[in-house]
């Protein structure tokens, strides 16, 4: 049995569903992402573990105990709120110090304690300031050390970063993750940023209007999203409709506008529509006739470490991402040949939605 | 933000000195030795001053608004601050008429309350009461101590509450250690406003008050009335003082733009 266990969830507001048949295991131990485009219902669903929101339907189970109607300062589980929620009108060791208290430890006791949180977050010298006085980086490492000084069993985190400029977001996720290792806490964290969620998660569940629809490693549910959703919302994808139209037990062949492509997904049928999916960086420009396709480059964007290119061909306009070898990069307007291998092709059945949701995150 | 300019600085210090010259002068004829209220005075005295602490009509009557003003701004204070946060925080049935009730003595004359006040007085047989006088003059001041702790209680962050729980706090400790020290600059502030609004109050006063009870005000009318010597200026130099400490420890603890322009 699972540390953490979430049963066929359901939370109702009225006629609207939130979180619909939610069921998710997390291991002692274990980091696991709720990622998804807001109003996903994973908010929610992190407040129904902390007891903040009851569930209409389910159950839900910490260390083999039933916990879903349980009062949420019964159940001592150390949340970071995306705002910080620190006190305003306590001192960095007093804010540390409040569970502490709440949980009746020794006075002796609890002054060792909150140091040793302050010290676990790097705030030593900071005890006696107000958050007021503080960055927020700062206050976010308050909150966490607030959260974990009580030592709970699960560690509820919600968009801890998003409040941090870019640069202090990217430090903090490694440090998180770095803190999460060494003090061993089961960490559940809720986040729409995909690259938050990738570099720090054991695993990633992405939420989609209420419901899960992947549980993975994050590279696999990268290399391998189940739906068109997924592939689209994280990270870059070209994706390309087309028509079965031979199949065979390894692999089918797949036409792309009259262009034959052979893909190795198993258990297609001939005639089906089915919509290809393949990642820019799958994607190798070559000599104008040595690939599988030509085109033009339409417009080509230098991003540092990597060039990513708007290639105009016979499919409509596809993107490839190319690290930065430091050779002379293809010219705007030269014809260019695109190749890739056919392992790097997935297959969501069934059409192409319409064009992407405007509100979903890109990120490079 | 923009400067004015000389033709706006000017009208701006008229109307400053409209406003400011007759407490000045009060304040000025109230240090007069002589006998009537003239402005210049030929010395410097504290004689007037010297009458009022040795009038015992009005040493009664200070005292009388001094625990009227407070008790009813600590009582209007213990409503409020739970009929505020039942009103921010929850959807009840009756909701916004509780809400209107609470801040209707803010559009009803003090001249009607009076009456209305005296009419009930006399029906419940309580005349004279101080007990009475303290719960009209919570009517009075409730609304502007509901005004600022609503505001204080709408930018107030849930999920610091929220913290407190998940930390293991229960409900009261939550209120006690959280939520209060949280919004504590608008009951301060509420409790002050209320204080100044007690002290001054005139109108339905005049109406309720018997012998024993009359404030400070009142007293003043009635003296008033009956003759003018410096010793009203005395008194009002008073009422000027504490009511601007009382104005000055607001602005102090909650800042004053704040309650006049409505800036959280």
């Amino acid at each position: 049995m699972s540390f953490l266990e979430l049963k066929n969830i359901t939370k109702r507001y009225g006629p609207l569903t939130a979180v619909g048949d939610v069921s998710l295991s997390v291991e002692k131990g274990e980091f696991v992402s709720l990622l998804g485009p807001s109003g996903c219902g994973k908010t929610t669903t992190l407040q129904m573990i902390a007891g903040f929101v009851e569930p209409s339907v389910g159950t839900i189970r910490l260390d083999g105990r039933d916990i879903t109607r349980a009062k949420a300062n019964s159940r001592g589980l150390g949340i970071v709120f995306q705002s910080y929620a620190l006190f305003p009108h306590m001192t960095v060791f007093d804010n540390v110090s409040f569970g502490l208290e709440m949980q009746r430890v020794p006075k002796g006791e609890r002054k060792p304690r909150v140091e040793e949180a302050l010290s676990l977050v790097h705030l030593s010298p900071y005890a006696k300031r107000y958050p007021r006085e503080l960055s927020g980086g700062q206050r976010q490492r308050v909150a966490l050390a607030r959260a974990l000084v009580i030592r709970p069993p699960v560690l509820l985190l919600d968009e801890p970063l998003s409040n941090l400029d870019a640069k202090l977001r990217e430090a903090m996720q490694f440090e998180l993750r770095e803190i999460q290792r060494k003090v061993g806490t089961t960490t559940v964290m809720v986040t729409h940023d995909q690259a938050e969620a990738f570099s720090i998660s054991d695993r990633v569940v992405v939420m989609e209007a209420g419901r899960i629809t992947q549980i993975d490693q994050p590279y696999r549910i990268y290399e391998h999203p189940e739906t068109e959703f997924i592939s689209r919302f994280v990270g870059k994808t070209n994706l390309l409709p087309g028509k079965v139209v031979t199949a065979t037990g390894a692999g089918a062949t797949v036409s792309l506008a009259g262009i034959s492509v052979p893909v190795e997904t198993a258990g297609l049928s001939v005639g089906e529509t089915v919509t290809l999916c393949i990642r820019p960086e799958k994607l190798h420009l070559t000599a104008p006739a040595g690939g599988l396709l030509t085109g033009r480059v339409a417009d080509r964007f230098f991003l540092g470490s990597q060039w990513l290119y708007h290639i105009d061909g016979p499919l409509g306009t596809l993107m490839v991402v190319t690290p930065n070898d430091g050779s002379t990069p293809a010219e705007q307007g030269a014809p260019v040949g695109l190749d890739w291998s056919p392992s790097v092709v997935r297959v969501h059945r069934g059409a192409m939605a319409e064009a992407p949701d405007v509100a979903l995150e890109v990120t490079g | 933000m923009t400067r004015n300019g000389p033709v706006a600085l000017f009208f701006h210090a008229l109307v400053v000195i409209f406003m400011l010259a007759p407490l000045v002068i009060v304040c000025l004829v109230a240090f007069t030795p002589e006998n009537t209220l003239s402005l210049p005075t030929r010395g410097f005295s504290l004689r007037w001053f010297q009458a009022v602490f040795h009038h015992p009509d009005f040493v009664q009557s200070f005292w009388n608004s001094l625990w009227l003003a407070v008790l009813s701004a600590t009582l209007a204070v213990a409503l409020a601050v739970p009929a505020s946060l039942a009103i921010t925080r929850w959807e009840f049935p009756g909701r916004g008429f509780l809400n209107a009730l609470f801040l209707s003595p803010l559009i009803i004359p003090h001249l009607v309350l009076g009456v209305a006040m005296l009419r009930l007085f006399a029906v419940v047989g309580a005349a004279g009461s101080f007990g009475w006088l303290v719960a009209a003059h919570m009517v009075i001041v409730t609304p502007y101590v509901m005004r600022l702790l609503i505001a204080a209680i709408s930018g107030f962050d849930r999920s610091v509450e929220q913290a407190a729980f998940s930390l293991g706090a229960s409900e009261a400790t939550v209120f006690r250690r959280v939520t209060l020290p949280m919004i504590l600059p608008g009951v301060t502030g509420g409790w002050l406003i209320a204080f100044i609004n007690s002290f001054d109050e005139l109108t339905m006063s005049i109406f309720i008050t018997s012998p024993s009870t009359v404030t400070l005000p009142v007293r003043m009318y009635m003296y008033a009335t009956e003759s003018i010597d410096p010793m009203m200026a005395a008194v009002s130099a008073l009422i000027i003082g504490i009511t601007a400490v009382a104005v000055l420890l607001l602005d102090r603890v909650y800042g004053l733009d704040r309650i006049l322009v409505g800036q959280h």
